[in-house]
């Protein structure tokens, strides 16, 4: 079968300027919207996933299985487990045994500042550093115990609907009706642990008046699972539960799955919107061209050359509009601090979502281009010769 | 042995019950190199009887034999090579594509046959050389006149060499000087290249450039008949 020339479908494309205009953009839309909901989709699934590290096991109080958040347990247990688990990591004598508070608190950029974000507040000791290997110090140092210091993730600033300078070192930020001076900025990418804050496990629970802490996260060395398990279910008087950190995170992405549904669902529905609209500027270009598609048929050409110029002719638009999507999305997207209720995470652009935004606004361009070029073609040659 | 030959030629299209007949069992003979002028009234069949010998509308019944093929059972891909080796087809409004120059209108069908670059660079030349367009090959349909338009028409339909040339109102868009041209050039291909040239007119005096004539009615043939010579028009025009 011979095509027709590729400059055909490109020089095809010039003939309406506004034409042109409305299926670049409108290719361009589909392709960033789906872009970003896979950015989104992506960065949440990838900051939960993330900040589950394979190897650490959370003990947790029994029955709070689903938030750490209402947890509570005795102080103490982070040194029973160390004592009673062999095989936990360790270096240089320090156990990989940390224990932590976790507290959703109001907080504020300014002590008389009426509106506040919940932020997830960290208590810990310096054992944290060691289970969570993903954290590294950016800006400052970290905080010291006794004086209200504290130390904040990347995005906490965008948890906290503030600007990054009001969250930089140096300024300060109020909860528990006191002022937590901040001395450094941390870094963990890819965790929710970036839209948290810090500070020295003692401080938080003096200012929240709490003798318990939420969990104790520590890293197995030798020892499996299923022995910190058995030190769970055999100190019946510390009604403790254990949980691999990452099942902890895997049950918050299931958690999940509606919001990122309604994102695909929406995107799709959306996306469908673009298809018509595509389709309707498709119908429009190929239609005025009717005689002429009567006239390269009358020369030979067979009706699958003329559809698959017409095809590319739409790809053609359609990848112009996906590329500036992509290169948009790339520029504007990637690493976007979004804000939810359990804390923050950067949209993600990786491969993945590149390829499905591409492939939508090129998918688009080829169904797009499809109908109305079926039902041009299949007038017969005589009636479209004459056609206006 | 006729070039072309139709044996009960018959058309038929359905609109919802009724039937329509363009062409009721017509019998025709065209010998190669003839240049023939089909006239009649509209809706007489003349362009449905040159839309089946172009081989872009297909018979009900009856026989359309070109050069030995039936053409009439061909399907429809094998129908488009055909066209492609057999046809040059000039329309009444040029159908030039807007977007590409005189050189790359005139390109098209010969896109559709495996020739180098080269030699199609040089038919294309030859082409518009032919009908006096060889200094517009870079312009673009709507930089030229309507004369000129269907000259590079003219030079496309011929490109690919074809045995048959089918015109369907050639001039019916151009005023009397340049319907005496295009007429002049289509009668010259006529002579000079042996083209076989079969034309749809209303108008008696384009007719009479060809060395035959058919007219037709209600989808029959009613009379046919002889010019003493193509050039005695060209002769009578100029």
């Amino acid at each position: 079968m011979r095509l027709l020339p590729l400059d055909y479908a490109v020089r095809n494309l010039g003939r309406s300027p506004l034409r042109l205009a409305m299926s670049v953009v409108g290719a361009m839309l589909v392709a960033l919207l789906v872009l970003t909901a896979s950015a989104f989709v992506r960065g949440m699934e990838r900051s939960l996933i993330g900040s589950g590290s394979l190897d650490n096991v959370v003990l947790l109080g029994a029955g709070s299985e689903e938030s750490i958040e209402r947890s509570e347990i005795k102080a103490s247990v982070a040194s029973q487990a160390a004592a009673s688990i062999h095989g936990i990591r360790s270096q240089l004598g320090q156990a990989y045994v940390s224990p932590e508070v976790h507290m959703a608190l109001p907080v504020t950029g300014a002590p008389d500042t009426t509106t506040s974000n919940q932020v997830l507040i960290r208590g810990i000791s310096a054992a944290a550093y060691l289970v969570h290997p993903q954290v590294r110090i950016v800006d400052g140092r970290a905080p010291r115990q006794g004086a209200d210091e504290i130390m904040l993730g990347r995005l906490a600033h965008t948890r906290m609907g503030l600007t990054e300078d009001a969250a930089s070192v140096g300024r300060s930020l109020y909860f528990e009706d006191r002022a937590w001076k901040i001395v450094g900025r941390f870094d963990a990418p890819g965790t929710v642990m970036n839209a948290e804050i810090w500070t020295p496990l003692n401080d938080l629970m003096v200012a929240a008046r709490r003798d318990t802490i939420s969990c104790v996260v520590l890293t197995l060395g030798d020892a499996e699972f299923a022995d910190v398990d058995a030190f769970a279910k055999t100190r019946l008087d510390l009604e403790l539960t254990a949980l691999p950190e990452a099942d902890y995170y895997g049950q918050l992405v299931a958690f999940y799955t509606p919001v990122r549904m309604m994102i695909w669902l929406t995107a799709g529905l959306i996306a469908l919107c673009g298809l018509f609209g595509g389709l309707n500027t498709m119908y429009a270009a190929f239609v005025s061209r009717v005689r002429e598609i009567g006239m390269l048929q009358s020369l030979g050409y067979s009706r699958r050359a003329i559809a698959i110029s017409f095809a590319q002719e739409s790809l053609i638009a359609a990848a112009c509009g996906t590329l500036i999507a992509a290169v948009a999305g790339m520029m504007l997207l990637d690493g976007l601090a979004v804000r939810i209720s359990m804390g923050a995470f950067g949209l993600r652009m990786d491969t993945t979502t590149l390829m499905l935004g591409l492939g939508a606004g090129l998918l688009l361009g080829l169904i797009g281009a499809l109908p109305p070029t079926v039902r041009c073609l299949r007038m017969p040659i005589p009636a479209a010769l004459k056609a206006a | 042995m006729a070039l072309i030959e139709c044996r009960e030629l018959t058309k038929e299209y359905r609109r919802g019950e009724n039937v329509i007949r363009p062409l009721q069992e017509l019998d025709l003979e065209v010998e190669a190199g003839a240049f023939l002028a089909l006239m009649g009234p509209s809706g007489s069949g003349k362009t449905t009887l040159l839309n089946l010998i172009a081989g872009i509308d297909q018979p009900t019944r009856g026989e359309l034999i070109i050069d030995g093929e039936d053409v009439g059972k061909l399907s429809r891909s094998r129908l488009a090579a055909w066209r492609a080796d057999y046809i040059g087809y000039v329309f009444q409004l040029y159908n030039l594509v807007p977007v590409l120059t005189a050189y790359e209108n005139v390109e098209l069908p010969l896109l559709l046959h495996p020739i180098k670059r080269r030699e199609r660079h040089e038919r294309v030349a030859t082409a518009l050389e032919l009908v006096g367009l060889a200094d517009r090959h870079d312009h673009y349909p709507r930089q030229l006149s309507g004369g000129q338009e269907q000259r590079v028409a003219i030079a496309r339909a011929i490109v690919a060499d074809p045995r048959i040339i089918v015109a369907d109102e050639p001039t019916g868009d151009l005023d009397k000087p340049a319907a005496h041209a295009i007429m002049n050039l289509l009668t010259r291909l006529n002579q000079e290249l042996g083209k076989t040239m079969i034309m749809v007119t209303h108008d008696a005096h384009t007719a009479e450039y060809a060395a035959r004539t058919l007219h037709l009615d209600k989808g029959r043939l009613v009379e046919s008949g002889a010019h003493i010579a193509a050039g005695a028009a060209m002769e009578a025009a100029s």
